[in-house]
This record gives C-alpha cells, sequence and structure tokens, in this order.
C-alpha cells in the first residue's frame, strides 16, 4: 500500500490532542506535560488527575522506546489494510508512561522489550503520522 | 462488611430466564428476538407479561424499553434502565434491576440483551470509515490509523504481553477454547453442539491476530437473552427454584484510561484486566471468596479474556492462568468448572448475558453440564473498560 491510498488518518485539530500531531508534522515525538507538578498526562487530557492544574505544555522527547508488545494482523478486517501487517506497542524512553502504537508492514521478528525507533510518515500535507521501527 | 452489603445480599432472585435460538442468521430483528427472549423469561417466572413494571437495557442495544413495555401490555412501567457499555454491563444490568427492588422503585423487572450479531451489526468489524478518525476524547486517532481496529487485536497484544511476562503458551490458550467446546457438545443449544474440537484443529487454525487463532474468538451470533429480577419473597411462588443475587459490584481500575476501548492499552499494566477491582468487591460485598464459588461463567469474548479473569478473580496467582488452564483446573471437576453452556467461544455470543442465564441453570440444577450439588455460581462482565460481576446462589 502506498502512503497516498491511505485513509483512515487521525483528527489533527482536536483540542486535547492536537498539540501531538502538531509535533509529528515537525518531526518530533511530544507529550502532554503537567505545567504545575510535571506528571505525564497520557492520553492527553486538559486536566492534571494528580494535582488539579489546567495548566500544561507539550514537550518533546527522544523518538525512542522499548517494544511493550505486538501482534500480527493476518484477517483483515478493514480494505486499507492489507494482511499481513504488524501492530507495535511501544513504552517511551524519555516519558516513562507514554506508550504510541506504530504500524508495520508483514511480520517482522520482534521481541518485546526490543529497542525501537520513530520515524515520521508524511501522509499528506497536513499529516505526519510517528511510526516505530526496530532500532 | 458493611451494612450496604446486608441490604443487598440475597434480598433479591432471579426468578425466570429465556433465551432464543442461537444462530449465525436469524432473519428475525433485533426486537423480534428481545420479545421471544423476554415472553420466555417472564414465563419461566410465573408470571404474565402485564406484571412486569420495569425494564432494564444494555446501552448498546437497539431495542428501547418502550418497544418490548407496549408490547408486552406492560400496564405500569415505573423504572427503565440503561447500563454501559456492551460486554460490561449484563451483571451490572441484573444489579440495578435487583437496586431499584430493593429501593422499592418496581416490583419484576425485565433485563434483557438483544443483537443479530452476526447477520446486524459485527462488533467484529472495523467501525472506521470516516476520512478522519478520533477526536472528541474517543483518542481513536492514535490506534486507527496504523489499523489497530478491532477488540480481538486490542487481547492480541495483551496475550503476547502476557506471554512474554508470565510464559504462557498458546497450548494454554488452547485449553480455554477446548474446555468450551467440550462444554457445547453437551449442550444441544450451543451452535458448537456437533463439531469437536481438538488440539490439532486449534493449533492449525489460522491465525487472526497473533498469537490468537480462529478458536480463541467468540461466535459471533443473533440471539438474545432475557431474565426476570424480582424479591426474594415474591420469588418463592414462581414455579422454579429461585437464584437468590447474593452480590453485585462494578469496578475500575485507578489508570481506566478515557474512550471506549482503545486507551486501555495505555494503563500501565494490561495484563491485569478491572477485574481485579471488580472481584475485590464482589467478594467483599457477598461475604465470600474463591473458594466459594462453586461454578463460573466468564465473560470469553476471546479464550486471554478468561485467562487474565482467571488471575484477577483470585483463583490462581496472576501470572499463573496458563498452568492452571492447562492442569485441568477449569475442566469438570476441576477448582472450577467454567462456561457450562459453552460461553462466548462455543454457544453463542450475545453479550454477556447469556452467562446471567447459565448462571441460573446451575443454580437450579438444569445445566447440561451440571457441577453436581452447585451452590453458588459467579459470573463475570469484564472485558476491556471497567467491569461489573455478580454471586448467585441457591435459596
Ligand atoms: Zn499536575
Amino acid at each position: 500500500m502506498t502512503q497516498s491510498q491511505r485513509r483512515v488518518l487521525p483528527e489533527t485539530q482536536d483540542p486535547d490532542t492536537g498539540g501531538f500531531w502538531e509535533g509529528a508534522r515537525l518531526g518530533e515525538i511530544r507529550v502532554l506535560e503537567c505545567s504545575s507538578c510535571g506528571t505525564l498526562l497520557h492520553m492527553p487530557r486538559a486536566y492534571c488527575y494528580r494535582c488539579g492544574s489546567w495548566d500544561n505544555h507539550w514537550k518533546a522527547v527522544a523518538g525512542t522506546g522499548r517494544l511493550h508488545s505486538w501482534t500480527v494482523v493476518e484477517h483483515q478486517v478493514h480494505p486499507d489494510f492489507p494482511t499481513p501487517y504488524t501492530v507495535v506497542l511501544v513504552d517511551l524512553d524519555a516519558a516513562p508512561g507514554a506508550r504510541l502504537v506504530g504500524y508495520l508492514d508483514g511480520a517482522p521478528e520482534l521481541a518485546v522489550g526490543q529497542p525501537m525507533r520513530a520515524r515520521f510518515e508524511n501522509v499528506d500535507d497536513d499529516v505526519t503520522l510517528p511510526q516505530w521501527d526496530p532500532a | 462488611m458493611s451494612g450496604d452489603d446486608l441490604a443487598f445480599r440475597d434480598r433479591c432472585a432471579i426468578a425466570g430466564i429465556g433465551t432464543t435460538d442461537f444462530t449465525r442468521n436469524s432473519g428475525r430483528s433485533d426486537f423480534t428476538l428481545a420479545l421471544q427472549a423476554s415472553l420466555a423469561a417472564i414465563e419461566d417466572a410465573g408470571l404474565a407479561p402485564g406484571e412486569i413494571d420495569g425494564i432494564v437495557r444494555c446501552d448498546l442495544d437497539l431495542v428501547r424499553h418502550n418497544d418490548l413495555a407496549h408490547v408486552l401490555g406492560v400496564r405500569d412501567l415505573s423504572y427503565m434502565g440503561d447500563v454501559s457499555v456492551g460486554g460490561v454491563a449484563p451483571s451490572a444490568m441484573v444489579g440495578q434491576a435487583a437496586a431499584a427492588v430493593i429501593a422499592g422503585l418496581a416490583k419484576n423487572v425485565l433485563v434483557f440483551r438483544s443483537l443479530n450479531g452476526r447477520s446486524g451489526r459485527r462488533y467484529g468489524r472495523s467501525s472506521a470509515t470516516q476520512s478522519k478518525v478520533g477526536g472528541n476524547n474517543t483518542y481513536d486517532e492514535f490506534f486507527a490509523p496504523y489499523g489497530l481496529l478491532t477488540s480481538g487485536q486490542i487481547f492480541a497484544l495483551i496475550a503476547q504481553r502476557h506471554m512474554a511476562e508470565f510464559g504462557t503458551k498458546e497450548t494454554d490458550l488452547a485449553q480455554i477454547a477446548l474446555t468450551c467446546r467440550a462444554r457445547a457438545n453437551a449442550n444441544p443449544g450451543a451452535q458448537m453442539h456437533d463439531r469437536k474440537l481438538t488440539l490439532d484443529d486449534y493449533l492449525n487454525a489460522r491465525m487472526i491476530a497473533s498469537p490468537l487463532r480462529l478458536f480463541d474468538f467468540c461466535l459471533e451470533t443473533d440471539g438474545a437473552c432475557a431474565v426476570v429480577v424480582t424479591s426474594a419473597e415474591r420469588a418463592k411462588d414462581s414455579p422454579n427454584p429461585p437464584a437468590l443475587i447474593r452480590a453485585v459490584s462494578q469496578g475500575a481500575m485507578l489508570d481506566p484510561q478515557p474512550g471506549v476501548q482503545f486507551p486501555v492499552l495505555m494503563r500501565d499494566t494490561i495484563t491485569t484486566l478491572p477485574a481485579k477491582a471488580t472481584a475485590d468487591k464482589l467478594y467483599s460485598r457477598a461475604g465470600m471468596g474463591p473458594s466459594d464459588i462453586d461454578v463460573a461463567q466468564f465473560y470469553d469474548c476471546f479464550s486471554i479474556t478468561v485467562l487474565l479473569q482467571l488471575e484477577d478473580f483470585g483463583f490462581c496467582a496472576k501470572g499463573e492462568g496458563g498452568p492452571f488452564v492447562s492442569s485441568g483446573e477449569i475442566d469438570m471437576g476441576g477448582t472450577i468448572p467454567i462456561n457450562t453452556s459453552g460461553g462466548h467461544l462455543s454457544d453463542g455470543y450475545v453479550h454477556g448475558m447469556s452467562h446471567v442465564v447459565e448462571a441460573v441453570r446451575q443454580i437450579r440444577g438444569t445445566s447440561t453440564s451440571q457441577v453436581p450439588g452447585a451452590q453458588t455460581c459467579l459470573v463475570t462482565s469484564t472485558p476491556l473498560p471497567p467491569g461489573s460481576a455478580l454471586i448467585l446462589r441457591a435459596s
């Protein structure tokens, strides 16, 4: 599948999560952090569940992580995702508690805990998908 | 134990149960299925349809309270409840019905779940049809664009992680599928009644989302189930032995995460479900523990879901679910026989409500895989987001 054929695209303008996608277009992995107490707010929400602050900011972190889990999808459920393909869950090295999803073509050899590195897939002028490759 | 526990414990009972047939193509509307199951449950309770005065439905059901109230000839619809969400709802639906009875809001409450889950809306299909997905606190934008589209794929990621953390084997998952199939083979109403399943069949079946294969997945089903909840006192007059509602609980974990299902993959741990919190509360309210449970109906949208719940409900330690199931502990005669109708894996997926019906059969002594002398039955409705569960007991 070429990138231009991909039709399932993320909403990038949501008030709570848009900053993540804005960062992706700039080639950054961003996480939302409470400006009062530093708590990681993931999934991104405008309110800090730890200290009650509404004050937060997006922080760029290193695009490296560890593989938390993965699955090779062999039963196709969507026309845009021919099988086999692999979905990865990656724990960010620089932001403990933050985990992101990635897509890999085919069925690469993988192991839980292995290092992963971010890659930025420019889908169109508006959307860049952060992806994760074995490092 | 608190006084609140005693205010609920054994005060209500399930007096009637009813189901439709479970098929791949009912040829009937969701409403017709709901009505057929409801009429059967009301008759089983020894009531006239007009005596129903409360109805509890699941939020995902297409059938509404008034749809049923009209055709049943309900004279005075006094209580209408909706419980979220999907497969998390069934035990809590019974709990809500019992709470309404105890509070005096209704006397005889019909609880139903109806779906054309195979021929109609299929939950195993991706719902990502729009050009842009996510936003509005669904967080789907972090998942669907990467091809993470179904509950089965979520549980595949969980199963892979459980294998890595604890050494769980594919043959452990197989044991759950085989056990449910053996129970279905004894149940003439089960969709898989006539089809044996061997370990070779299981291992040779196609992979859906690794490490989960075809028979790790439940049977998308057309069908409906209903039960009638009333006071323990009134239930004594019903034709069948009442199944007393010992306790009900709902629970979530400290970091439940938002959204419908995909963000659960962002929890600190993905190998413990909200089942843990739900179970702890349930046992406390019941004044019972795992060793007091004679038989259980575990929510089995997938095999791995059962394995996690066996751990979270305390039948074995966290991480030991694999060896536990592979040593026969969930079989008839084991520590905790499970899913005695065949479960969602081999009877039919009626989104957790068929488990409530089968639990009542166990308490009545009428299951096709009856646990001799069963006095207590656990029902779990604890897949991904929050959870609910209940314990029934004989009077
Ligand atoms: Zn804070």
